[in-house]
């Protein structure tokens, strides 16, 4: 019944319609698989903004002081990832099928860890704010587009296979799972995170006697 | 002889007053938004680094203050719109209008127009037109390109964040659409790159906001592809018009409505005759040199 109800209040719409953005930005790539390496980075960072928008609460005030902790709620609300997480794999077996040359097995820990990092990152938003989705989407967009945007960091650090120079697309993403766990796990412990007051310069939800 | 001169209606002055003073506001804040902050640092910093760039690299140099100065600015923008939404109750009972307030927000778009311009100025001084990675164009049309990859699309993307402001509730709107922007300029220029002399091709690869002339194989090799660079501007000029005239439409009713949606009709009519001309202008054929 709770999780029913948790889930029909996820930001449904954002969720979806983000990965339908991505799934036509990807559809354009396996159409034109000239472009598929162009297009491809662009449809899993449209899945991690997504995945961004999964911890949405506009009903915080409320919810947040409710007995159902923070690891339940999560926990609940992360089954909205399946939504972009299946959206990429449908567009990986659709490039498959089409014949696209692509490292596949890499691209599928790509795509897992596009969707984990904007969850990671909505998360620790979601710690702050009811409504993560905007900032946290912003932020992983900028941060996943960078390569493509700017070519010499894309000659130190790749984010989708196959690799040019410098670390390699699956280092990237092993370490960036990694980061992202432990992350999600120190965000839903229930511990508030310090926040500071605006203006005050005085530090909240530290505990001060320890 | 003796003229009769309407007398000037009170209201007007008091009007352009408050204008002025709602543009020189949202104007303020737009230039200290830390996303429009960003989009300028970024925009100097890769002109700058690309000042020495070998030939082949000029044509990705272009590029960048499109994707700051209009992507970014569409963003920064958007969310200024969607800034005065929570405040809509007690704003939108004074007596300034809500187009009158869309106006003022457009007008926002001169900073980062301004700031192409000076882009554009870098960036001939660094690759002086006339330069053979330019193309067989001759030098105006080479400024045009330019012009029409550097300066427009400086204007165009913070006036597209407005309307989308405006209409758009979703606050991912704007990433959303700048990578959906991006993603369409890739497909709708590698039509272009394996059959340069299409006309279908051309078209799509002009239908688009942003658009390459040329392209750059090695330094032995530079295609000038069709279509017309001055048209093109037309092209994107009607679409900056476009975005206004959406945007001026949320709120407007009566005669002010009526006056938006027959001049947006006209303003789309044009627009499609400009796209018409610029894919079919310029070189009949693709030209290698």
């Amino acid at each position: 019944m709770m999780v029913r109800s948790m889930l029909r209040a996820g930001a449904w719409p954002a969720v979806t319609g983000v990965s339908g953005a991505a799934v036509v930005a990807g559809g354009c790539g396996i159409a034109f698989p000239a472009a598929a390496t162009e297009l491809f980075p662009i449809a899993f960072t449209l899945l991690a903004a997504a995945a961004a928008f999964t911890l949405d609460e506009p009903a915080s005030p409320v919810v947040d002081v409710t007995p159902t902790g923070p690891l339940q709620r999560t926990a609940i609300r992360s089954l909205a990832l399946l939504a972009p997480l299946a959206a990429g794999a449908l567009l990986m077996l659709a490039g498959a099928l089409r014949g696209l040359v692509l490292p596949w097995a890499a691209a599928g820990l790509a795509l897992a860890g596009n969707v984990v990092l904007g969850f990671a990152v909505a998360c620790v938003a979601r710690t702050r704010t009811g409504e993560p989705g905007a900032p946290a989407s912003a932020a992983v967009v900028l941060i996943l587009m960078t390569p493509t945007l700017l070519p010499p960091v894309a000659r130190w650090v790749s984010t989708f296979p196959p690799s040019g120079g410098g670390l390699s697309s699956n280092t990237v993403w092993w370490t960036v799972l990694a980061v992202c766990v432990a992350a999600v796990a120190v965000s839903v412990s229930g511990r508030p995170l310090p926040r500071r007051l605006p203006g005050t310069g005085i530090t909240i939800g530290r505990d001060l006697t320890s | 002889m003796t003229a009769a001169l309407a007398p000037a209606r009170p209201g007007a002055a008091a009007d352009r007053t408050t204008f002025v003073a709602l543009a020189a506001r949202e104007t303020r804040r737009f230039a200290v938004n830390p996303v429009f902050l960003f989009a300028v640092v970024m925009t100097a910093w890769t002109t700058w680094d690309y000042r020495k760039a070998p030939a082949n690299a000029v044509g990705t140099g272009n590029w960048y203050p499109w994707i700051f100065l209009g992507g970014f600015g569409m963003m920064a923008t958007f969310w200024l719109t969607r800034s005065m939404r929570d405040s809509e109750p007690v704003v939108g009972v004074t007596p300034t209008t809500l187009p009158a307030r869309t106006a003022a927000l457009c007008t926002v778009a001169i900073v980062p127009f301004l700031c192409g311009v000076l882009t554009l100025f870098a960036f001939l001084h660094f690759h002086p037109a006339g330069a053979r990675v330019y193309g067989a164009f001759s030098p105006p049309a080479q400024v045009a390109v330019l012009v029409g990859q550097i300066v427009i699309p400086s204007l165009g993307g913070p006036l597209l964040g407005v309307a989308l402001g405006r209409w758009v509730r979703f606050p991912g709107a704007a990433l959303v659409l700048s990578l959906i922007l991006f993603g369409w300029v890739n497909v709708a220029t590698f039509g272009s790159l394996s059959h340069p002399d299409s006309a279908a091709f051309t078209a799509l690869r002009l239908f688009s906001p942003f658009a390459f002339f040329t392209y750059m194989n090695n330094a032995a090799d530079v295609t000038t592809w069709r279509g017309s660079p001055w048209l093109f501007i037309g092209w994107q000029l009607a679409l900056c018009a476009t975005a206004v005239l959406v945007a001026l439409l949320r709120g407007a009713d009566g005669r002010v409505r009526f006056r938006v949606t027959r001049t947006l009709s006209i303003v789309l009519v044009v627009a499609a005759i400009l796209l018409v001309l610029a894919a079919t202008g310029g070189f009949p054929h693709a030209v290698h040199a």
